[in-house]
C-alpha cells in the first residue's frame, strides 16, 4: 500500500450483496487482479484499495467488503460509514439473491449517505449457461431505482474493471459537481493531508475536500 | 486479505472448477485429496496438513521440542487424562501449565475433548449425533453451509478437497449444529472453529467440541444480532486503555471501532490469523482458561503493532491503522514470543467480567435491551466441569488403543485391512485408562513404540501394562521425529482397539464396541455423497 502515494481523492467503496455472489472475488480482482475459486468466507471486514487516474486526478479507491450473511448486518453501521459509493452485487444464477436486493438497497440508505453511488451488479456472467436473472428485469430494476447497472464476471475478469471505474467517475462526477449540497459527501479524508511529492509542493492537492 | 490465500492463478482456477462434487468422492480415497485439485508433490505440505506455505509455518520459527520431552509430556498427560476429575479438581495449576507449555501433539485432540467438556456431553448424550446427522436439515441453513464448505483452510490439505472428506464432516458437524440449536442457526464463523476441530478429531467429538464453544465460551457469538461479539469489541477496547494507553488513544482519536478490526480474531479464536503453530498454542490455553486468553492475545497484538510513538507515526489515519492491524508482523505472532506475551498481561476473569458489566450497562443505555440473551460464559475447562460434573464413566478413556510388548503374532481384522490397503502408517499406541499412577523410572523412559526386535520391555516394569497394537503394518513407525504431529494421525489414536486380549478390562472391550458400528454417513440423507468405506478410511 503506497501511503507516499501523491493522490487527490480517496474513495470509501463498499460491496453488499449475499453470501456467495462474488463480492470478495471482485476485490481481489479489482485491486490485485487475482480470482480465487476458494477464497474463504469473509468474516469481519476486509479491504484493498487501488489507485486509478481519472480525469487527470490520482483517486486512491478503498474498497470494502464484509460477510453477506444476514446477521452480518448487526454490525455493518461502522462499515458503511464515509462510504460514497456502493456495487451492491448479485449472483446471475442465483434468483434468491437478486430478489434480496431491495432488502440490500435499504439497509444501506438506513446506514449510509443518502447521497451515495450505487451500481447494481449482476456477477458470474461466466455462468451463462445457468443464468437465473434476466438482463433486462436487472437493468429496468436499476434504472426505476437510479443505480448504475454492469454484469460482471470475476473469474473472467469480465467487466470489473468498468464497474469500478464508473462508479469512481460518477463520484467524482458527484463530488466535483455543485449538485451536492456542502459537506453531505465528502471524499473520504483519513485525518492526514496528503503527503507532499519531495520537491514539489505545489503538485498535490489535500486529499479531502468537503463540497 | 491473507496474500497467501491468493497464491493460485485464475488459470489454475479454472481447471479446477470442472471436476464436480459428485465425481470427487470416487477419486478422493485413493491417495491424497490434495492431489486432486492440482497440487502435485511439489507443493511442500507442512507438518500441521498446510499445503504451500499457507498459515504461515516456517521451518526457521517453528519451535520443535524435543522427542524425550515429547514423550515424557504424553505420559504426563496420559496419565491426567485417565483421571482427569481428579486433576481437575485438586491439581488444577498444573494442569493449566501444561496447557501453557503446549499439549502435546499426538494427544491434543482428546485433550481439546477433555478439557472443553465435550468428552462428557459426548458419553452424555450417546446417539444423539448420530441422530442429527440422519435428519435431512433445514435447506435454507443447508444451503448456506454449503457455500462455504470450500471457503475453510482451503489449502489445507484436509478441506482442499470438494466434496472430500474434510468437507464432507464439515457439512455433517455444521447440519448437526443448526438441529441441534435451531433457533442459532447457522453463522459462518463457526465453520473455521469447527474445521479446526476436526482436524484433531472425528466429527462426532469435533460437533462436541463446537457446542462447548458456542455455548460455554463464546455463548451468543454466533447467534443472530452479533450482541455478544460487539460487546466483547466494547471490552477489549476498555482493556487496552488498561494494557496500553497510547493505542487506546490511537484507536480512539480515529474513531476506529473495535469491530473493524477485532470480529475475525475473537470470533475464529485467532485460528485465520495466527501462523498454525500459535494457533494451536493459543487454542491449548483457551480452552484451558476460558476466553480471557484470546482477549489477552487481542491486547498483545495491539500492543506490540500500534503500542509505541514510532509505530503510530507510520500510521495516519483510520485506513492505515486497520492496515497496520491486519499485516501483523510475523515475529510477533511467533508461538514463543506471543505465548510469554499472554502470559504477561495482566488481564484476569474478573478483569473480563467486571467490565462486561460496565459495557452491558452503556449498551442499555444506548440500544436497549440485548435481543440475545445468552447464558454466563465459562471461563475455562475447570468452571465448565463444574456446572456440568461428569460421571467416571463419563471420563473413561474411550476407545484406547493397547500397547503392548512383546509383540503378539499379527491378527487382521477388518479395520486393519482398510489400513493396510491404504499402506499408510499406523503409529499411534496409547497406553490404557486405567494406567498405574506410578511414576517412571528416572534414566529410561519405557518405549511404548518398539518394533520387533528391539529391546524389550522388562515385564517387571511397573508401567507397561500395554499391549502393543498388533498391527502388521507397523513399518517404520519409529523414527526420530516427535510422535505424529500432523493433525489427521490423532483420529488414528480414535480407531477402535484390537482383537488384542486387553491386558485387563472388558469395559475397554464394551467401550469399543461402539466404535466399532457402522458409520451412520450412508443414512444420512445430505447432499454429499459417500460410501462406508471411504469413510472407514478417513483418517486412517
Amino acid at each position: 500500500m503506497g501511503s507516499d502515494e501523491a493522490y487527490n481523492f480517496v474513495f470509501k467503496v463498499v460491496l453488499i450483496g449475499e453470501s456467495g455472489v462474488g463480492k470478495s472475488n471482485l476485490l481481489s480482482r479489482f485491486t490485485k487482479n487475482e480470482f480465487n475459486h476458494d477464497s474463504r468466507t469473509t468474516i469481519g471486514v476486509e479491504f484493498s484499495t487501488r489507485t486509478i487516474q481519472l480525469k487527470g486526478l490520482v483517486i486512491k479507491a478503498q474498497i470494502w467488503d464484509t460477510a453477506g450473511l444476514e446477521r452480518y448486518r448487526a454490525i455493518t453501521s461502522a462499515y458503511y460509514r464515509g462510504a460514497v459509493g456502493a456495487l451492491l452485487v448479485y449472483d446471475i444464477t442465483k434468483h434468491l439473491t437478486y430478489e434480496s436486493v431491495e432488502r440490500w438497497l435499504k439497509e444501506l440508505y438506513d446506514h449510509a449517505d443518502p447521497n451515495i453511488i450505487v451500481m447494481l451488479v449482476g456477477n458470474k456472467t461466466d455462468l451463462g449457461s445457468e443464468r437465473s436473472v434476466p438482463t433486462e428485469d436487472a437493468k429496468d430494476f436499476a434504472e426505476k431505482n437510479g443505480l448504475l447497472f454492469l454484469e460482471t464476471s470475476a473469474l473472467e475478469s469480465t467487466n470489473v474493471e468498468t464497474a469500478f471505474q464508473n462508479v469512481l467517475g460518477e463520484i467524482h462526477r458527484k463530488v466535483s459537481s455543485k449538485e451536492v449540497t456542502r459537506g453531505s459527501i465528502s471524499a473520504v479524508s483519513l485525518s492526514s493531508p496528503v503527503p507532499r511529492a519531495a520537491g514539489d509542493p505545489e503538485e498535490t492537492k489535500p486529499c479531502c475536500r468537503n463540497l | 486479505m491473507a496474500k497467501i490465500e491468493n497464491g493460485r492463478q485464475s488459470a489454475d482456477s479454472r481447471s479446477i472448477r470442472t471436476i464436480s462434487s459428485s465425481r470427487m468422492d470416487d477419486e478422493s480415497s485413493f491417495g491424497s485429496d490434495s492431489e486432486i485439485n492440482g497440487f502435485t508433490n511439489d507443493r511442500h505440505t507442512d507438518k500441521y496438513g498446510f499445503i504451500g506455505g499457507a498459515q504461515r509455518y516456517s521451518e526457521e520459527s517453528a519451535q520443535d521440542v524435543p522427542p524425550e520431552v515429547l514423550r515424557q509430556r504424553e505420559i504426563k498427560w496420559l496419565d491426567m487424562l485417565s483421571n482427569w476429575d481428579k486433576w481437575m479438581v485438586k491439581r488444577h495449576k498444573k494442569v493449566r501449565l501444561r496447557c501453557q507449555k503446549g499439549i502435546p501433539p499426538s494427544l491434543r485432540g482428546r485433550a481439546w475433548l477433555y478439557l472443553s467438556g465435550g468428552k462428557v456431553k459426548r458419553e452424555q448424550n450417546r446417539g444423539k449425533f448420530e441422530e442429527l446427522d440422519s435428519q435431512a436439515g433445514d435447506p435454507k441453513e443447508l444451503d448456506v453451509i454449503e457455500k462455504d464448505l470450500h471457503r475453510q483452510f482451503p489449502f489445507h490439505e484436509m478441506f482442499v478437497s470438494r466434496g472430500g472428506h474434510g468437507q464432507q464432516d464439515l457439512f455433517r458437524v455444521l447440519k448437526a449444529y443448526t438441529l441441534y440449536r435451531p433457533e442459532e442457526g447457522y453463522c459462518q464463523a463457526q465453520a473455521p472453529i469447527a474445521a479446526v476441530l476436526l482436524m484433531h478429531m472425528p466429527a462426532e467429538d469435533a460437533f462436541w467440541g463446537l457446542v462447548q464453544i458456542c455455548e460455554k465460551y463464546l455463548p451468543g457469538y454466533y447467534s443472530a444480532g452479533l450482541e455478544a461479539i460487539q460487546l466483547d469489541g466494547e471490552i477489549l477496547y476498555a482493556l487496552t486503555r488498561r494494557v496500553s494507553p497510547l493505542t487506546y488513544r490511537h484507536l480512539e482519536k480515529h474513531k476506529i471501532e473495535p469491530i473493524l478490526y477485532m470480529t475475525e480474531w475473537f470470533m475464529c479464536a485467532f485460528s485465520r490469523t495466527l501462523p498454525w503453530a500459535s494457533v494451536l498454542r493459543v487454542w491449548d490455553m483457551f480452552l484451558c482458561d476460558g476466553v480471557k486468553i484470546i482477549f489477552r492475545v487481542g491486547l498483545v497484538l495491539l500492543k506490540c503493532m500500534l503500542g509505541t510513538r514510532e509505530k503510530l507515526k507510520a500510521c495516519q489515519g483510520q485506513y492505515e491503522t486497520m492496515e497496520l492491524l491486519r499485516a501483523i508482523e510475523p515475529r510477533y505472532m511467533q508461538e514463543g514470543f506471543l505465548v510469554r506475551e499472554v502470559l504477561e498481561v495482566p488481564v484476569s476473569e474478573r478483569d473480563v467480567e467486571s467490565e462486561h458489566h460496565v459495557q452491558l450497562k452503556r449498551w442499555r443505555k444506548n440500544h436497549g435491551e440485548l435481543h440475545w440473551k445468552s447464558p454466563p460464559r465459562m471461563h475455562g475447562a475447570r468452571a465448565i466441569m463444574a456446572s456440568e460434573p461428569p460421571s467416571r464413566q463419563d471420563l473413561r478413556q474411550n476407545p484406547t488403543i493397547i500397547v503392548k510388548s512383546p509383540l503378539p503374532p499379527p491378527q487382521p481384522t477388518p479395520q486393519l485391512k482398510k489400513g493396510e490397503k491404504k499402506g499408510k502408517e499406523e503409529k499411534k499406541s496409547k497406553k490404557k485408562g486405567s494406567m498405574k499412577k506410578t511414576p517412571p523410572p528416572v534414566t529410561e523412559i519405557p518405549n511404548p513404540y518398539n518394533l520387533p526386535g528391539d529391546s524389550k520391555l522388562p515385564l517387571t516394569d511397573p508401567l507397561p501394562q500395554l499391549t502393543l497394537r498388533d498391527s502388521p503394518v507397523q513399518n517404520p513407525l519409529f523414527n526420530d521425529t516427535p510422535l505424529s504431529n500432523t493433525p489427521k494421525d490423532s483420529h488414528l489414536a480414535q480407531q477402535p482397539a484390537l482383537n488384542d486380549q486387553p491386558a485387563f478390562n472388558d469395559q475397554l472391550v464394551l467401550n469399543d464396541q461402539s466404535f466399532l458400528k457402522e458409520s451412520p454417513l450412508q443414512k444420512s440423507r445430505h447432499s454429499l455423497s459417500s460410501t462406508e468405506a471411504d469413510h472407514q478410511d478417513t483418517y486412517l
